[in-house]
């Protein structure tokens, strides 16, 4: 009986890690590479998953074309905030100028989206959430199902990318040093494009995801992004590795402490974990120590 | 011999503060030029404006005759000019093969051609090849030498810029390092080396140019620098003069 109460807990922690990695990735990503902040990140993982819900419930598409959908938005977002505030502000001189301009888009984007689809919650149903798996007393839907395969398809490819290709390499190579990946002859401006779009589609995608899940409101993303952040940083700021391990360890935090605690006490839980981390390991998870350079 | 590469009347500034005015020097084909000097008269800016890291306030820098004074540094490494910049910057958390394939960025759409150069890389340095795998920031200051040094070479310079390749070695890898950079000019890459080690540089270079508070104070061959008795004072030390003289 304990068992597979643990182990239900275990499948539900780790459906709802995989949705705060796919969110937090993006954050982490992009910090990694431009050490910045996208406060407009919960936003653009609002309208991935309204985009996805009116591909589906509008124009009647299938759910899983929808999370393509929902990509290809995050990632004309993240085209659209690197030529509207990276790239111009990046030369400006002071590393807070985006950041305040993200929390601008951010505003700007809640309020559009406020505006256009109003206060009330949409109910986002896919053919998925009904089915129902049943497995030694445990149960998990289809829904939960895809999440999970969707989410390490993901990772598997952005690792693979990051790991194998020359552009990724050139990418992690702007992350460590910037002005010397310029002299090897690779453009830093198109990467850190490159890094924003690959975020911001983490973003949109996870939005998909996330809708069916949530309550589909202007303000959906918000309530994610708190915890991303969090988790970006228990993972240690720009650690991919970190933060995969530190998303699916909030995921099951937060399913434990639904079954043996109070659902109330979930942001406790996690921000008491960040504080402890951030007093005792303040470099996350997984720090990655720099070499003396001698 | 024609000019490879010609700075004229450079003024390079960090923000406010000016640091060279009116630096002209050239570099032709094949040519080792050494730019020597103490610390802070400029060498290493005027390293960084001819890589393109350093707009210059005034003046004009020149490949071939072409105007690159305004161009960014990678797309003054696809033209050729490779910088190895000072304190080595290996991308520390990269493996060493990964350091030298970026070094070929260039020629990323032919992998075949990167994995033969790598090879050509390890076979002039040995050490390179055991550490392969190895996090380019785990090898020691000299093995990081011979990696961004190779690196650089990934790019197929047509002109090699050096700052301080000598700082912080052991004087037998020093040794090895300029002998390696002789191998390389040999192999026809033009140099232009900054060293505060004027007697290293100026044993390996063909020409001169000695830097003073941000402006050239003397140029000419090796040979003629270095019985200039006031680079002999400043930069070789009287020791160095004393020697000689016996």
């Amino acid at each position: 009986m304990t068992a597979t109460i643990v182990a239900q807990q275990i499948i539900n922690g780790v459906v709802l890690g995989s949705l705060y990695v796919l969110v937090a990735l993006g954050l982490t990503l992009i910090y990694g590479v431009l050490v910045q902040i996208n406060f407009a990140h919960a936003d653009f993982v609002t309208l991935g998953a309204f985009a996805a819900y009116f591909f589906m419930h509008l124009l009647g598409g299938s759910y899983l074309a929808s999370i393509a959908v929902a990509l290809l938005v995050g990632a004309l977002l993240g085209v659209a905030i690197n030529l509207a505030i990276f790239a111009p502000l990046r030369h400006k001189g002071s590393e807070l100028l985006p950041l305040i301009a993200t929390i601008g888009v951010s505003t700007m984007m809640q309020n559009a989206m406020l505006a256009v689809f109003g206060p009330v919650p949409y109910a986002f149903e896919t053919p998925y959430s009904q089915r129902v798996f049943r497995v030694a007393g445990t149960f998990f839907t289809e829904q939960s199902v895809i999440i999970v395969l969707v989410s390490i398809a993901t990772i598997a490819l952005l690792y693979a990318f990051m790991k194998f290709t020359f552009l990724g390499k050139a990418l992690r190579a702007v992350a460590q040093d910037r002005e010397t990946a310029g002299l090897m002859g690779i453009n830093p401006n198109y990467l850190i494009m490159l890094t924003i779009v690959l975020s911001s589609a983490l973003a949109g995608m996870a939005g998909a995801m996330l809708a069916p899940v949530l309550v589909l409101t202007p303000f959906a993303g918000t309530s994610v992004i708190v915890k991303a952040f969090a988790i970006v940083i228990i993972g240690g700021f720009g650690n991919v590795e970190g933060t995969i391990l530190a998303g699916l360890l909030v995921g099951l935090i937060e399913s434990f402490t639904t079954q043996y605690l109070d659902p109330g006490l979930i942001d406790i839980v996690v921000f008491g974990l960040l504080l402890l981390m951030l007093v005792f390991r303040p470099t996350g998870l997984i720090s990655e120590r720099r070499e003396e350079n001698v | 011999m024609s000019v490879l590469l010609a700075a004229e009347n450079l003024e390079l500034a960090y923000g406010e503060l000016s640091v060279c005015r009116g630096i002209s020097l050239e570099v032709n084909d094949g040519e080792i030029v050494a730019l020597i000097g103490a610390n802070g008269a400029g060498k290493s800016t005027t390293l960084r404006a001819i890589a393109g890291l350093l707009t210059p306030r005034g003046g004009a820098i020149r490949l071939r005759g072409e105007d690159i004074t305004r161009l960014p540094s990678h797309e003054r490494t696809m033209r050729g000019i490779a910088l190895v910049p000072e304190g080595r910057r290996a991308f520390p958390f990269l493996t060493v093969r990964e350091n030298l394939e970026l070094g070929g960025f260039k020629n990323r759409g032919d992998g075949a051609k990167v994995k033969r150069m790598i090879e050509g890389i390890f076979d002039m340095f040995p050490r390179l090849r055991e550490r392969a795998s190895q996090n380019a920031g785990t090898l020691s200051g000299g093995e990081q030498q011979m990696l961004v040094l190779g690196r650089a070479m990934m790019s197929e310079p047509t002109l090699l810029c050096l700052d301080e390749p000598s700082l912080g070695l052991a004087p037998l890898v020093v040794r090895d390092i300029f002998r390696t950079i002789r191998t390389i000019n040999e192999g026809g890459t033009a140099v232009l080396l900054v060293e505060q080690n004027a007697r290293y540089a100026l044993d390996t270079a063909h020409r001169g140019y000695v830097l003073q508070t941000g402006s050239i104070l003397l140029t000419g061959t090796s040979a003629e620098l270095g019985k200039d008795p006031r680079v002999h004072e400043a930069y070789l030390g009287r020791a160095a003069t004393r020697a000689e003289a016996q």
